[in-house]
C-alpha cells in the first residue's frame, strides 16, 4: 500500500477529484494549502501601495492506494493537473505499513 | 427484592414507551411531562415510605427541587431530591436516604438527593445561584408538611424577592457563560436544546426573574397576548423535540444531532428529507429566537429599572431633539406614547436617533414598538421619509449591525422588509453553513462594519483600505443585508434573489444606477469565489472573461467586499488565507484590466464584434470559434476579415499553412498567414520574407486559444517582382515549417545583394524597453531603431533564442524607423522576470538594432 500526495492548483482539484473516481478510488482527503516552490508568491501594486501574496494557494490531495493502482493514479494525477506552466504541483508517494478502518476494526486492504 | 418498589426495571421501559405513544407527546409535550413526573412521583414516595417503616423514622420532609420540581421531568432528566430535617437528627438521614435511593437506582432512575436543615438551605440559597434557582421550583413531596411551610415562606420572603437586581446579574452572567460556551460552530448546527441561546433553560431565567420580581408564576402577564401566545408555541416546540431526543436515543439526550434531525423531522410531520430537516430547524431557530428575546427582555428590565429618584430627575435632564423624542442617559424617550400610532414613520426616526445619540433601546421603548408594528404597511414600505432614514442609518454606519440586530429581534425588519420574513431562521442541511440565513445575512453586515473601523486592519489590508474608499456604503450594507434573500424559495437563490432585490430597490425608490448595481450583485454574489477558487488566475482568458462579466471597477470592489463579508459570515472557519490569497489575486488582476482603460474601449469592441459575428457565421461555426479569439485581436479587424481568417482556420486542418494575399499597386501587398502555432513562428515568417526581399512595414500577429496563430503583415517590394517573391516566400515557409529545410541553410545558400538601394538617411538610435508592469500576464518588449530588410527577422530571431514566445505583436514603420511592440511569455508560460533576464534580452535586443549601423 502507498500514500499518495498531491499538491496540486486548486482549479485542477475537480479535473483531478473526478479523474480518480472514475478510476475506481473510493476516498482522499482534500485540503487547502499555501507554500512556495519555484513557483514564488509576488507583489502586486494597487493604488500604490504593494500587496504581497507571499505563499501560493494550492489544493493538496492525500489517498491511500493498493500496489496496483499506483502507476494509474500517478499517471492520471500528472495528466488531470498539467498545464504545462509552472507551479503544476508535485506527487509524493510513500510506503505505508498499515491502514486500520476504525470502526470495524479492518485492516491492510480491506480497510481502505 | 428486598427494595421492591413492585416494578421491575424493563417494566418501566415498558411505561415509558407506552406513555410515549399513547400520550400527546407531540400535541401536548407538557401534559406528557406532568404525567411522567406524577408517575415518578408515586414511586418516589412508595421508596420513602418503605424506608421510613424500616428504620427509626426522624422527622423529616421530602422535596422534590429543579426541573422535577415543576412537575416538568423529561424521560431521562436527572431527579432531584431535598430532605429538610431539624437540626437535632442529623445521624440518622444517611441510611434513610441510603434505602429511598437504592431501589430508585435499580430502577435506573438518575436520582439525587441532598439533606439540609432549614436555616443550611437558606443560607445555601443565599450563596449559591443554582441551588437558590433549584428551590423556586421547589414542590412538597412527603413528610412533614409544616417543614416545608416554614422554609418555603422564610426562602421566598428572606431571599428571592429581595436584591431581585443582584439576582438578575447574576442570572445574566450565568447566561452570558453558557451561550459562549454552545456559540462555537458545532453546537449551532447540532444545538442543545436546554443550554444553548434561546433553549429551554434560557425560558427558565427568564420564569425566575418574573418570579422574584413579580411574585407571579404567571410568566404571561407582562407580554402581549401574540406574544405570550407565539412564546407558549415555541416553548412546546422545544419540548416536543427534546421529548423525542430522550425517546429515541433511551438516555439524557439534550444535543439535536443531525442523525436525531433526521430521525425527528419525519415524527413532528415534517416532509421527508433534506427540506423537511431544513423545516423543522427552521421552527427550531426561530423559537428559540423568541425564547431568546424574552429571557433577555426580562433580564434587561429588572436590571436598568431606575431608582424612582433618579427617574424623577431624568425628566428634568433630558436633552428635546424634536416634537417627539427626547434623549437623556444614553436612552431615547418617547414624549408622546401614540406618536408611533399617528405617525409610523417615526419609528425609523427613532432608529436614527439611536444611531445619532449612541443611545440604546430600553425595553419601555420596544413595548411602543412592538406595538406599533400593525401600522408598518405598504405606505410605510414606500415612505421617501423612512426610506431616506434608513438609508441614513446606512450611510452613516456607525453602530448599523447593533441597530439592524435590534430591528431583527424586533419583527421590525421583517415587518420594513417582508421579503427578510421569508430567510428568518432558515438553515441549510448540512456543515458548511452554520447560521440560519437570516443571522448570516445580519453577520454579513457586522463584518464589513468591523472592516470599516479597521478590525482587520492588519490582516486584510487591502479590503480595509477599499471599504474606506466606497461611495455609496449603503448600496453595499443593503445589499449584503438582501443577498441571500432568494434563498428558500424555489429556483436558483441569486437569480430568484436579484427579482426580489430589484423590487425591493422599487420600492424603497433608489436609482436605476443603484437597483442595477443591488441586482447585479446578488445575482453574481457567488460568482467572485467561484471564478478564485475554480479558475486558471493566470490565464489572461479568465481575468478577461472575469473583467467583462462585472463590467467596472466599481461592481468589481463591491462584489469582493461582499465575497469577503458573504464567506466571514458563513463560520469562523470559512475565511482562509488561501480563499483571501487567491480573492486578491483575482481583484488585483481584474482591476489592472479596468484602471488601464484599455478594457473599455476593447470590452465594448468585443461585445459588439461578437454579435457581429453571431450574425454573419453559422451558428455552428460561431460556437466552435467564439470562446477562442481574443479580444485584443478582435479589436484589430473587421468583421468580414474575421469571417475570411475563420475560413482560413478551418482549413489549415488538412492543410499545414495558409497564404493569401492581395496587391493593389505592385509595389505593396498585405499578406495573411493563418497556421498553428509553434515555436518561434514568427521568426520563421520574418525569416522567409527576408529571404525573399520581401521589406515588412507593419505586422499584427496573433494567437488564438485554439492555438491557431493568425498573422498579417504589410510588405513593399520595389523590385516589382512582388508576385513572383510572394510564390517564393510561401514555398520556403512551406518547407520551413514542414522541417525540410532550415532557415539558416537557406539564409547561407542566397547571401547576396538584397537589391534595395543604400540611400543617405539620417541615422537612429537603437531603443529597447521591457515593461513587466502593464500586463499581468505578458512581458511586454517595446522597441524602437532604423529600419533595413531583415531587421524584423533578426529581433524575432533574438526573442527566440532568448527563450521568449510571442503572443501578439504589432509592427510598424514610420519613415526610417520601425516601431514594434512585442507580448512575450517564457516557454513556462510565465512572463521575463528577473534582473539578468531583462538585462540579457535587452542587451541583445539592443546589439541587433545597432549591428549593421556601419555596413550599410
Amino acid at each position: 500500500m502507498k500514500k499518495i500526495e498531491a499538491i496540486v492548483k486548486p482549479f485542477k482539484l475537480d479535473e483531478v477529484k473526478n479523474a480518480l473516481s472514475k478510476l475506481g478510488v473510493q476516498g482522499m482527503t482534500v485540503s487547502e494549502v499555501r507554500g512556495f516552490g519555484r513557483q514564488k508568491g509576488h507583489t502586486e501594486v494597487y493604488r500604490g501601495a504593494e500587496y504581497t501574496i507571499d505563499f501560493v494557494p494550492k489544493s493538496k490531495i492525500e489517498l491511500i492506494v493498493i500496489d496496483e493502482l499506483v502507476t494509474q493514479v500517478i499517471e492520471t494525477i500528472e495528466r488531470a493537473a498539467k498545464t504545462g506552466k509552472i507551479g503544476d504541483g508535485k506527487i509524493f508517494v510513500f510506503p505505508v505499513e498499515e491502514v486500520i478502518r476504525i470502526r470495524t476494526g479492518e485492516r491492510g486492504r480491506d480497510a481502505i | 427484592m428486598q427494595f421492591d418498589l413492585g416494578i421491575t426495571r424493563n417494566g418501566l421501559r415498558e411505561i415509558k414507551t407506552r406513555m410515549a405513544r399513547g400520550a400527546p407527546s407531540h400535541r401536548a409535550p407538557k401534559e406528557f411531562l406532568r404525567q411522567y413526573s406524577d408517575l415518578v412521583d408515586g414511586l418516589v414516595r412508595k421508596a420513602f415510605w418503605k424506608a421510613q417503616s424500616e428504620l427509626p423514622a426522624p422527622s423529616v420532609c421530602l422535596m422534590a427541587v429543579g426541573g422535577y420540581g415543576r412537575g416538568e421531568l423529561a424521560l431521562y432528566s436527572d431527579i432531584d431530591l431535598l430532605l429538610l430535617y431539624s437540626s437535632s437528627q442529623k445521624e440518622d438521614l444517611p441510611p434513610l436516604i441510603e434505602k429511598t435511593l437504592y431501589p430508585l437506582w435499580d430502577l435506573g432512575f438518575d436520582v439525587s438527593c441532598s439533606s439540609r436543615s432549614v436555616d443550611e438551605c437558606l443560607a445555601m440559597a443565599q450563596s449559591d445561584l443554582y441551588i437558590k434557582t433549584g428551590l423556586i421550583d421547589g414542590r412538597y413531596l412527603d413528610g412533614e408538611y409544616e417543614f416545608f411551610r416554614t422554609f418555603y415562606d422564610l426562602f421566598t420572603k428572606r431571599i428571592l424577592h429581595r436584591n431581585v437586581r443582584d439576582f438578575a446579574a447574576a442570572l445574566r452572567r450565568d447566561l452570558q457563560q453558557r451561550h459562549q460556551k454552545y456559540e462555537n460552530p458545532e453546537y449551532v448546527l447540532e444545538p442543545n436544546v436546554k443550554e444553548a441561546r434561546g433553549g429551554l433553560r434560557d425560558f427558565q431565567v427568564g420564569r425566575w426573574v418574573i418570579r422574584a420580581r413579580h411574585k407571579t408564576d404567571r410568566w404571561d402577564s407582562i407580554l402581549f397576548p401574540d406574544q405570550s401566545r407565539a412564546l407558549d408555541r415555541s416553548l412546546e416546540f422545544l419540548w416536543t423535540v427534546r421529548n423525542e431526543l430522550h425517546l429515541l436515543s433511551g438516555r439524557r439526550q439534550d444535543d439535536l444531532t443531525f442523525e436525531l434531525q433526521e430521525k425527528i423531522a419525519p415524527l413532528l410531520e415534517f416532509p421527508s428529507g433534506p427540506q423537511g430537516i431544513e423545516e423543522m430547524m427552521r421552527q427550531y431557530h426561530l423559537s428559540t429566537q423568541r425564547l431568546s428575546s424574552f429571557a433577555e427582555g426580562v433580564l434587561d428590565r429588572a436590571l436598568s429599572e431606575p431608582g424612582r429618584m433618579k427617574r424623577f430627575l431624568s425628566v428634568f435632564k433630558r436633552k428635546r431633539i424634536d416634537p417627539h423624542f427626547a434623549a437623556a442617559h444614553g436612552e431615547i424617550h418617547l414624549l408622546d406614547p401614540v406618536t408611533f400610532k399617528r405617525d409610523p414613520a417615526q419609528l425609523m426616526k427613532l432608529f436614527e436617533y439611536c444611531q445619532t445619540y449612541q443611545a440604546r433601546i430600553d425595553y419601555r421603548m420596544e413595548e411602543a414598538i412592538l406595538e406599533a408594528l400593525p401600522f408598518i404597511d405598504d405606505r410605510f414600505q414606500t415612505s421617501q421619509a423612512v426610506n431616506q432614514a434608513f438609508l441614513s442609518i446606512l450611510r452613516k454606519g456607525d453602530e448599523v449591525d447593533g441597530i439592524l440586530k435590534k430591528m431583527h429581534e424586533l419583527g421590525f425588519l421583517s415587518r420594513y422588509i417582508p421579503e427578510y420574513a421569508e430567510i428568518e431562521g432558515r438553515v441549510h442541511y448540512d456543515l458548511y453553513h452554520v447560521h440560519p440565513v437570516d443571522v448570516h445575512s445580519l453577520l454579513a453586515v457586522e463584518e464589513l462594519i468591523k472592516l470599516r473601523e479597521g478590525a482587520y486592519q492588519e490582516k486584510i489590508p487591502l479590503l480595509s483600505s477599499l471599504i474606506k474608499e466606497m461611495e455609496n456604503p449603503e448600496i453595499l450594507l443593503l445589499t449584503t443585508l438582501l443577498h441571500d434573500i432568494g434563498k428558500g424559495l424555489e429556483g436558483d437563490h441569486s437569480i430568484v434573489g436579484a427579482e426580489r432585490v430589484g423590487k425591493i430597490a422599487d420600492r424603497m425608490s433608489l436609482s436605476a444606477e443603484e437597483k442595477e448595481m443591488m441586482m447585479f450583485l446578488v445575482n453574481r454574489h457567488l460568482f467572485m469565489i467561484e471564478t478564485a477558487s475554480r479558475r486558471d488566475l493566470h490565464d489572461e482568458g479568465t481575468i478577461l472573461h472575469f473583467a467583462r462579466e462585472v463590467g467596472s471597477l466599481a461592481r468589481l470592489k463591491m462584489l469582493y467586499l461582499l465575497s469577503f463579508a458573504d464567506i466571514k459570515a458563513v463560520g469562523p472557519e470559512a475565511w482562509t488565507a488561501w480563499k483571501d490569497s487567491l480573492l486578491m489575486e483575482l481583484f488585483l488582476k481584474t482591476s489592472h484590466f479596468f484602471e488601464k482603460g484599455e478594457m473599455r474601449s476593447s470590452l465594448l469592441k468585443e461585445e459588439e464584434m461578437m454579435r457581429g459575428l453571431a450574425k454573419s457565421l453559422p451558428p455552428e461555426v460561431f460556437s466552435r470559434y467564439a470562446e477562442d479569439l481574443p479580444a485584443r485581436y478582435l479589436s484589430c479587424y473587421a468583421i468580414e476579415q474575421i469571417t475570411h481568417h475563420l475560413e482560413m482556420a478551418r482549413s489549415i486542418e488538412t492543410e499545414q499553412v495558409l497564404v493569401e494575399w492581395e496587391s493593389t499597386d505592385g509595389i505593396h501587398a498585405s499578406v495573411t498567414v493563418c497556421t498553428k502555432d509553434r515555436y518561434g513562428l514568427f521568426a520563421r515568417i520574418a525569416g522567409s520574407m527576408f529571404l525573399n526581399r520581401l521589406n515588412i512595414l507593419e505586422a499584427q500577429i496573433h494567437t488564438w486559444g485554439n492555438g491557431i496563430a493568425l498573422d498579417t503583415f504589410q510588405v513593399e517590394d520595389k523590385t516589382e517582382e512582388m508576385e513572383r517573391r510572394l510564390q517564393q516566400f510561401k514555398s520556403d515557409l512551406n518547407n520551413l515549417l514542414s522541417g525540410k529545410v532550415a532557415l539558416k541553410t537557406l539564409l547561407t545558400q542566397r547571401k547576396q545583394g538584397n537589391g534595395l538601394q543604400p540611400k543617405v538617411i539620417p541615422k537612429v538610435a537603437g531603443e529597447v524597453t521591457i515593461n513587466n508592469r502593464d500586463s499581468d500576464f505578458y512581458t511586454i518588449v517595446e522597441l524602437s531603431g532604423e529600419d533595413r530588410l531583415g531587421i524584423l527577422y533578426e529581433i524575432t530571431q533574438a526573442l527566440t533564442d532568448s527563450g521568449s514566445d510571442i503572443h501578439f505583436a504589432r509592427i510598424s514603420t514610420l519613415g526610417n524607423r520601425i516601431v514594434d511592440v512585442f507580448y512575450v511569455q517564457d516557454t513556462w508560460g510565465e512572463k521575463i522576470e528577473g534582473k539578468e533576464k531583462v538585462e540579457h534580452l535587452k542587451r541583445s535586443l539592443l546589439g541587433h538594432l545597432a549591428s549593421r549601423e556601419e555596413t550599410t
